[in-house]
């Protein structure tokens, strides 16, 4: 991994189109200032890892429980449907 | 028509016909090619089968169907992914986590854009959201 040291409102350019700055720093965190094309997603890291793992997750299921949630829905709906 | 051997055992499809995440699913960047399989339930639930991973299907369903008030809009940079125009149909799907308990929960927060004209879908990740990616149903 490439290390920079930076300070407050110095930036780092990636590329020709995206530049970083660092905007403030107060209390032990960093403000970031991100300039980026907008089909170009940027993410906090934990939020992006979380829908990761989420798509993992749902990679993995059985036919039978998709059989049997499906029946139970349709149950539910009739139940709703008559409240 | 062409067959993949599959975890739930042989499917056939017509390559013609299939669902293109031009960038993949949120870090599976390679699923790019999907079967929408028929389901033989009844039900809001259908599932769809990659055809670049054969161990990879996700269930899917409009999760309007489960949360009334769930609005989302692509921006135009995903009508571009899309490759449909202004006045074009797209419609958003939810991801949907079926765990071995059956409490299944919906992925609100990187909801799935879906044009049927040119068959094109992709998944995004809503920007400072109240939704989340494990969203049970309302009991």
């Amino acid at each position: 991994m490439l290390v920079l040291t930076r300070k407050l409102g110095e930036g780092i350019v990636i590329g020709d189109d995206i530049t970083i700055t660092i905007v403030e720093m107060k209390g032990g965190n960093i403000r970031i200032g991100i300039d980026a094309p907008r089909d170009m997603k940027v993410h906090r890291q934990e939020v992006y890892d979380r829908i990761v793992q989420e798509n993992k997750d749902a990679a993995h299921w059985n036919m039978v429980d998709l059989d049997t949630i499906s029946d139970n829905l349709i149950l539910r709906k009739e139940k709703n449907g008559k409240n | 028509m062409e067959k993949i051997n599959t975890r739930f055992g042989e499917v056939e499809y017509d390559p013609k016909n299939l669902l293109h995440f031009p960038a993949g699913l949120i870090g599976l960047p390679n699923l790019r090619n999907f079967i929408v399989m028929p389901n033989k339930k009844q039900g809001p639930l259908f599932w769809i089968q990659s055809i670049d991973d054969p161990d990879m299907a996700f269930v899917l369903t409009d999760p309007t169907n489960f949360f009334l008030d769930y609005q989302v809009i692509p921006e135009p940079a995903e009508y571009q992914s899309l490759q449909i125009e202004n006045g074009d149909d797209w419609f958003v799907l939810s991801v949907v986590t079926v765990p071995p308990d059956q409490n299944i929960t919906l992925n609100l927060a990187a909801p799935i854009f879906y044009a049927p004209r040119t068959n094109r879908a992709i998944q995004v990740i809503l920007r400072d959201t109240k939704y989340t990616s494990k969203t049970p149903l309302h009991k």
